[in-house]
């Protein structure tokens, strides 16, 4: 007998093209109402940087507690190179995308060459050395007091339509939104190319990896590069989006835990999940969780994280998409 | 130029503050050590101790070392309420799935610390505890000399327990070897809760002093669970003792970078070392070779 309900199962391109319409849309939607898209806003921050961990945790699993790190990396660098090198922000942001990768260099190698948590633990301590850095360089990052007056990307002109990003909401959302494309696209690429099976490979059985040949070391840090790379990439974004950048917004904590708790909610074994978690995070966030408690309302998520694990650990997505990308968390 | 006199002085207090952290790491060690399990919630449940103690002491003014026990308790029933509820129905799940799940519990601890008591730092107050003892010019407190002791005395008590009773030598048969462990007759469940339930005891019991000698506030706890770990690591898993000879280590190198260079970079100098063991000595000091 056929049951009541069949688990509906979907491909991941489906569902990938059911949320960029969904993105898309959701702006007229909501009939561009500002305070609604800065929220979207930070939706689509999220899931980008969500999708970035989870190539990371999903692709190779290897879990990262220390993306804040790379964010803050990105956010600083972009910020000092467009205001004291006078780089446009369109070339300070894919450099600040470098730095983050240097920065993965430099806690990855180190780090990955032991089998086990050592990683996990490392990249914890790290990002808070990365801020205490950003504390202490008052003459580069001002400090605790911060960078005022980060500007906005130049203006874009579409023919006789000019797009300024200074002041609009929806340009910003939509930028996001593009960036949370870049960032989509180049997962799918990487899972298709010789390095992602690799990653894949390492997720599944290091030690089988590293038998038939496949570079465990040099795979793992690639993982930790490109995912490097796209969170600083967002936090260059963030910067130059609220203008504003301290030790404590940019190295935040929060950019660690929510990638995490968005890509676990939205489910680790697919690459379009993670975004579906970050919006469905960021709603609950903003629209139940913050009107219960002002602060501390991260104390639902670290419960959700633990739930999560313990009794769906496939997510919201896991269970539903054909051909999932490493093994099922479970 | 740096004295004789101020260099002796941050001997001392480096390696005074060497004995505490080994009693802050004791409980995360003994649980990676039996279990292979990093709990990541570690640091939160010292925390958790700091503030029973804290408390009874602002309401009832009861004294911090009368409050050792409790804490101990507070901190063995927080450990047996995440191992019943979470950690106990994960132990065949890969590791990533227990470091995110107990990540998850720091949070969540963190975050009610937060909600319940604002993120003030508080510090446990005593008079006697604070008072100052000299030897010349070189200074030390009452509260200082006695944590050092209780946390040579907590370390060489787990050692002891784990080499000379049955109940110790039943946990680390299990952790040598479960299914030999099982099949002689070993409940390895039961043993795997007790010894979470007693990494949380060592861990409440660390917070009063952590208290005294400091503070506490929700946000102590994750930067403890990293000191913890890098500990647990230069010591080599799985040796309990030579968690004071690493925490003398880390103590000591934080002092003296605070003396010789600056006290911005003293949180510095435990994560470079974490780095430097990684690279030339990845079994720590006195583990076995992987």
């Amino acid at each position: 007998m056929r049951p009541l309900f069949a688990k509906v199962r979907i491909g991941e391109g489906t569902a990938a093209l059911a949320v960029f319409a969904a993105v898309a849309l959701l702006p007229v939607a909501l009939s561009f109402n500002p305070y609604y898209l800065s929220i979207l806003v930070s939706a689509l921050v999220l899931g980008a940087v969500a999708i970035a961990w989870n190539v990371l945790g999903g692709l190779c699993g290897q879990v990262s507690f220390g993306h804040a790190g790379f964010f803050g990396v990105g956010a600083y660098a972009s910020a000092v190179l467009a205001m004291k090198a006078d780089l446009s922000p369109v070339v300070a942001m894919p450099a600040a995308g470098l730095l983050g990768v240097l920065a993965a260099l430099l806690i990855g190698l180190p780090a990955f060459k032991l089998r086990g948590p050592y990683f996990a633990l490392a990249i914890l301590g790290f990002a808070e050395i990365l801020k205490l850095v950003a504390l202490n360089l008052d003459d580069v990052t001002g400090g605790s007091q911060g960078i005022f007056g980060v500007p906005p990307p130049p203006p874009l002109r579409l023919g006789g339509l000019a797009v300024e990003f200074a002041v609009s909401r929806t340009s910003n959302y939509y930028l996001a939104a593009l960036l949370l494309l870049v960032v989509y696209a180049s997962a799918v690429l990487l899972r298709r190319s010789r390095a992602g099976v690799a990653m894949a490979t390492v997720h599944a059985d290091e030690e089988a990896a590293a038998g038939i040949g496949v570079p465990v070391l040099r795979t793992k840090v690639l993982a930790l590069s490109v995912s490097a790379f796209f969170t600083a990439l967002l936090g260059a974004f963030f910067a130059h989006y609220v203008h504003y950048l301290a030790p404590d917004s940019a190295f935040d904590p929060s950019w660690s835990i929510m990638p995490i708790v968005a890509a676990l909610f939205g489910g680790m074994t697919t690459l379009i999940g993670p975004a579906v978690g970050a919006l469905a995070i960021t709603g609950l966030d903003e629209f139940v969780f913050k009107r219960l408690f002002e602060t501390g309302h991260q104390l639902f998520f670290g419960l959700l994280l633990a739930a999560v694990i313990v009794w769906a650990p496939s997510g919201l997505l896991g269970g539903r998409i054909r051909r999932p990308v490493g093994r099922s968390a479970a | 130029m740096v004295s004789g006199t101020t260099i002796v002085q941050s001997l001392l207090s480096g390696l005074l503050e060497g004995g505490d952290y080994a009693l802050y790491s004791l409980g995360l060690a003994f649980v990676f050590g039996i279990l292979r399990i990093i709990n990541l919630a570690h640091g939160e449940v010292v925390v958790l101790g700091g503030y029973v103690a804290y408390w009874l002491l602002v309401k009832w003014g009861v004294s911090p070392l009368l409050s050792l026990p409790l804490a101990g308790l507070a901190g063995g029933a927080a450990g047996l309420v995440t191992y019943r509820v979470f950690l106990g129905r994960v132990r065949q799940a890969p590791e990533l799935n227990t470091l995110i799940l107990t990540f998850g519990i720091h949070v969540f601890i963190a975050n009610v610390f937060l909600q319940l008591w604002t993120g003030d730092l508080r510090s446990i107050e005593v008079d006697l505890l604070q008072r100052p003892l000299s030897l010349g010019p070189i200074r030390a407190s009452v509260g200082e000399l006695l944590a050092f002791v209780i946390a040579v005395a907590a370390v060489l008590g787990v050692q002891l327990f784990l080499s000379r009773t049955r109940a110790g030598r039943a946990i680390r048969v299990t952790a040598i070897d479960r299914d030999s462990a099982a099949l002689a007759g070993i409940d390895v469940a039961r043993v795997d809760r007790r010894a979470f339930v007693i990494g949380g005891v060592l861990a409440g019991v660390a917070g009063p002093i952590l208290g005294v000698l400091t503070h506490v506030s929700p946000g102590t706890g994750g930067p403890l669970t990293v000191k913890a770990f890098i500990l647990t690591v230069l010591a080599g898993v799985g040796s309990i003792s030579g968690l004071i000879v690493a925490g003398v280590i880390l103590g000591v190198g934080e002092a003296m970078t605070v003396t010789f260079l600056s006290s911005s970079l003293r949180e510095l100098f435990g994560f470079v070392l974490f780095l430097v063991i990684l690279l030339a000595r990845p079994s720590g000091l006195f583990g076995q070779k992987a």
